[in-house]
């Protein structure tokens, strides 16, 4: 029984790397990451005030017109920016279009109990857009400066911090789809596997072999996961390559491992059910939109555990994992039912 | 136009019949459960970072409710405890924060002081006057590029400013960036994805059930076939636009004349699916490999709209300007949607050609179908024709190429993007200027040196007419851009350019037909040739 089970296998396998269909799916991943990141890093470039600050910071040159107790100008200072003051409305001006400024701020001027100023921005979005970004914190903080004046405390407002978007990136979105999305593409695979046979009327020949139905549609279920796994193991060699650390490299093994197990599982099953490629593949994608919302909704997702996992968290470990064990027995025996289908 | 319709209206009956009975309740109520489930649960959820700090509280602590964080209750020594074993990140003791002094703890204290500002600033608008609350007014002015006259008012300079004044409360208003425009103007786009993917979907169902054969027998031409079986999801597709502009409050024409050419140009790029695969996983493979690469090409320019001219190259740009209520001109709406709709007119014309038994039913790798398919669309026609319109029209292609590339070498550290640029670009080119004449030649339809330079020629010259039309649209779009010039040859003198063309193409093409190179082995070749030819025109060489 296990030779034709291993047989089976082995023939999806083969198959899979003499199409060479498989290395799409990899250029895809190495693409998804690749693209991500540098969006991540355009938009930081563009968008975050602290990496618009650490690449040009000092450029920034900012005048302020008479402000009397230099409170905004020393939010401005302490944020980096370079700040000139100037006595009148047209220094500043002439400042700013002989090009020793940027842009300039006019002294705050209280009425009705609302302090207004005035900031002066270049015509150019682009230059504006970073002004407007790197300025916004000093502004803030002003804010909070005449808050106070009127006896309103802001708590947690001195705290500072460093910089978590390129750490957040890496572990709660790049690492997870990496490890993820091999088991996505080991689902439509197991569709695309099974509804071949069907379409092309070859099931049946299969089926004469010593084998069950169910074994059958397991021994393709274990070919698209042994892909799947087979890809997370070069990612996390890659990952360690760059020299992001991963902890617990065994469970988030094991977690990806069930998670393509019940992705496959949960395709298989609608191959099974629908017996054609086009409504098993339409299926599928709404079980995984349904399995992220529904997992997000109990607290049980793999993203997150998986994130946890690769941290090193003190509360995650073998047991959350194991959670997904249950899951995919259980998504497993509704195969066990359905696949009986396929010998009508 | 009659048959058009006949063939559509046929795929609509297709398309009824195989949602009815068993799958049509199990699709709908699934469809609402993962709508209903995913709004709900995922409606609060900060995507970034989800799930990554631990939070120690104690005492009289504002609630965190925020994805980001796993709150742990902890009396002040234990929580002392745990920061110090690193068991949690950082530990708020009533109005006190505490934190360690590596990464980890520090990355966590700026996600806390993202979600407090945001808990106090609904505590301090709650409790307070608005005055008191929010206390500053900004009011933002754009001044003119050009210095006003000198004036001899005694009250102080009268400036000039390019739009109203825009008055801003600095912890309400943060700056703008296009995120949440960018990410409204994909809605349009899943939709019309989604439903491309059922119209590769009928092709499929059609070939492996030999109905498309029978279809080809029969007195209607293959590009009729084409479009009628793409007019009803053409029609789907247009539809969700409008309804999605309706529901999202934006301008149902222009997102109408916005996303018609996108939609053509998604139909076309998944219509070679059908035409390419050879068994089940290459289609989900292929689909899937399009799906990211047009997801790339569309997102990435937009999320730098008004920062960088070069986002004008998207579509999705011009609906992010459309929900801000931006002008933009003609220029702008062609510069993104001729190459698209060019794109379609080449899928169209190539659907056309390869829709037939033998090259539908053929098992060969992927290289050689498309190899295969190139000479089917150039067969047709003179060689001397064919591969000068050849090299005119994959332009858009080329240029589309070029862009996704761009987006994923910005992923190199910064002194490497320009040169990964350069040299995909240049690889890309020769590729496309080459291939033609290379398959001519494999059936036999080129064979001397002569004939090799003559086609080189004509094929440097297509691609140069080509790229210089591109040119005259984006001129006033992407000059700033460093790399424009190289990519697009902005500025130089024509005859140096062709030249250059010619030489790169016919030494390829002489190396791979005469002397029997690799084709991998000739391509780099000549891309290394034009990648220091790129280069010396960069460094200011021509």
């Amino acid at each position: 029984m296990i030779f034709p089970f291993l047989a089976v296998v082995k023939k999806e396998l083969i198959s899979v790397f003499r199409d060479r269909t498989i290395i799409i799916s990899v250029l895809i991943q190495l693409f998804i990451a690749s693209f991500s990141s540098g969006l991540l890093l355009g938009m930081l470039s563009l968008y975050d005030a602290d990496t618009i600050m650490r690449v040009s910071g000092a450029g920034f040159k900012i005048g302020v017109v008479g402000e009397s107790d230099g409170v905004l100008a020393s939010y401005m200072t302490d944020r980096g920016l370079s700040v000139t003051e100037f006595s009148s409305l047209t220094d500043a001006q002439n400042a700013f279009y002989s090009g020793q400024i940027l842009a300039f701020v006019t002294m705050p001027q209280s009425g009705d109990g609302l302090t207004e100023i005035s900031l002066y921005l270049p015509e150019s979005d682009a230059v504006s857009s970073l002004i407007r970004m790197v300025i916004q914190e000093p502004l803030k903080q002003y804010e909070n400066y005449l808050r106070a004046q009127n006896g309103i405390e802001v708590r947690y407002a001195d705290l500072a911090g460093k910089p978590a978007v390129s750490f957040e990136f890496v572990y709660s979105v790049l690492i997870p789809m990496l490890m993820f999305f091999p088991a996505f593409v080991a689902g439509s695979m197991s569709i695309d596997m099974m509804t071949e046979e069907i379409e092309n009327k070859t099931l049946q020949t299969l089926l004469s072999a010593p084998l069950t139905v169910s074994g059958m549609v397991s021994a393709k279920i274990v070919a698209a996961v042994l892909l799947a796994i087979t890809q997370c193991v070069a990612w996390l060699g890659l990952l360690h390559l760059n020299g992001i650390a991963i902890q617990n490299i065994g469970w988030i093994l094991v977690l990806a491992l069930f998670i393509a197990g019940i992705t496959s599982t949960a395709a298989a099953i609608s191959a099974s059910f629908f017996q054609d490629r086009e409504r098993s593949q339409f299926i599928y994608s709404l079980f995984l939109l349904a399995g992220v919302g529904v997992s997000t909704m109990l607290r049980i997702s793999p993203i997150t555990t998986l994130s946890r996992l690769a941290i090193g968290d003190a509360y995650t470990n073998g047991w959350n994992v194991m959670v997904f064990a249950v899951i995919l027995a259980g998504v497993y025996w509704v195969l066990l039912r359905i696949s009986r289908r396929l010998m009508k | 136009m009659n048959q058009i319709f006949v063939i559509a209206w046929r795929e609509l009956t297709r398309l009824r019949k195989r949602f009815e009975g068993g799958a049509s309740p199990v699709a709908v109520i699934l469809l609402l459960a993962v709508v209903g489930l995913s709004v709900y649960s995922l409606r609060d959820t900060v995507s970034l970072g989800n799930g990554l700090y631990r939070l120690g509280v104690s005492g009289d602590v504002p609630e965190i409710n925020d994805s980001r964080f796993a709150v742990n209750f902890v009396t002040p020594e234990e929580g002392q405890k745990l920061l110090a074993d690193k068991t949690i990140d950082v530990l708020i003791v009533g109005s006190e924060v505490f934190s360690r002094e590596d990464d980890k703890s520090q990355f966590a204290v700026r996600a806390l002081k993202q979600y407090m500002e945001e808990t106090e600033l609904v505590r301090v608008a709650n409790s307070f006057a608005d005055e008191d609350a929010f206390p500053l007014r900004v009011g933002i002015s754009h001044l003119s590029a050009a210095p006003p006259p000198p004036t001899t008012d005694a009250s102080g300079p009268v400036l000039q400013t390019t739009q109203p004044v825009e008055f801003i409360i600095p912890s309400l208003t943060p700056p703008p960036a296009p995120f949440t425009q960018v990410i409204v103007t994909l809605l349009y786009i899943m939709p019309i994805t989604f439903i491309s993917i059922f119209f590769t979907s009928s092709f499929m169902d059609e070939k492996v059930n030999r109905r498309l054969t029978i279809l080809l027998s029969a007195p209607v031409t293959p590009f009729q076939i084409i479009l009628g079986k793409m007019l009803p999801y053409a029609v789907f597709a247009l539809s969700t636009t409008m309804l999605i502009a309706k529901l999202t409050g934006g301008n149902i024409p222009l997102a109408l004349a916005i996303f018609a050419p996108t939609t053509l140009f998604i139909f076309a790029i998944y219509m070679m699916v059908p035409l390419f695969y050879r068994t089940f996983k290459d289609t989900t493979f292929i689909a899937m490999f399009v799906t990211t690469t047009t997801t790339a090409y569309l997102v990435f320019p937009a999320m730098f709209t008004n920062n960088n001219d070069l986002s004008y190259i998207s579509p999705l740009t011009l609906a992010v300007k459309m929900y801000r209520n931006e002008p933009f001109g003609w220029r702008e709406y062609l510069l993104p949607s001729l190459p698209m709709t060019a794109i379609f007119a080449i899928a169209m014309y190539a659907g056309s050609r390869l829709l037939n038994e033998e090259f539908l039913m053929g098992y060969k790798p992927i290289s050689r179908k498309v190899a295969d398919a190139i000479y089917l669309m150039m067969a047709h026609f003179k060689p001397w024709f064919a591969v000068t319109l050849w090299s005119l029209l994959v332009i858009p292609a080329v240029y589309m190429t070029q862009v996704v590339m761009l987006a994923f070498a910005t992923n190199l550290p910064v002194g490497l993007i320009l040169g990964a640029t350069l040299i995909a670009s240049a690889l890309i080119e020769e590729l496309v200027k080459t291939v033609g004449i290379i398959v001519l030649a494999e059936h036999g339809v080129v064979n001397s040196v002569r004939q090799i330079l003559w086609l080189s020629f004509l094929s440097a010259l297509g691609f140069l007419i080509g790229e210089k039309l591109l040119l005259l649209i984006s001129i006033s779009m992407v000059t700033q851009a460093q790399v424009s010039s190289a990519l697009f040859g902005a500025g130089i003198f024509l005859l140096i350019p062709l030249v250059a063309h010619f030489v790169f193409t016919s030494t390829v093409s002489l190396l791979r037909i005469k002397l029997r190179f690799p084709y991998w082995l000739a391509l780099a070749l000549g891309t290394i040739l034009h990648f220091f030819y790129n280069a010396y025109v960069m460094r200011g060489g021509l």
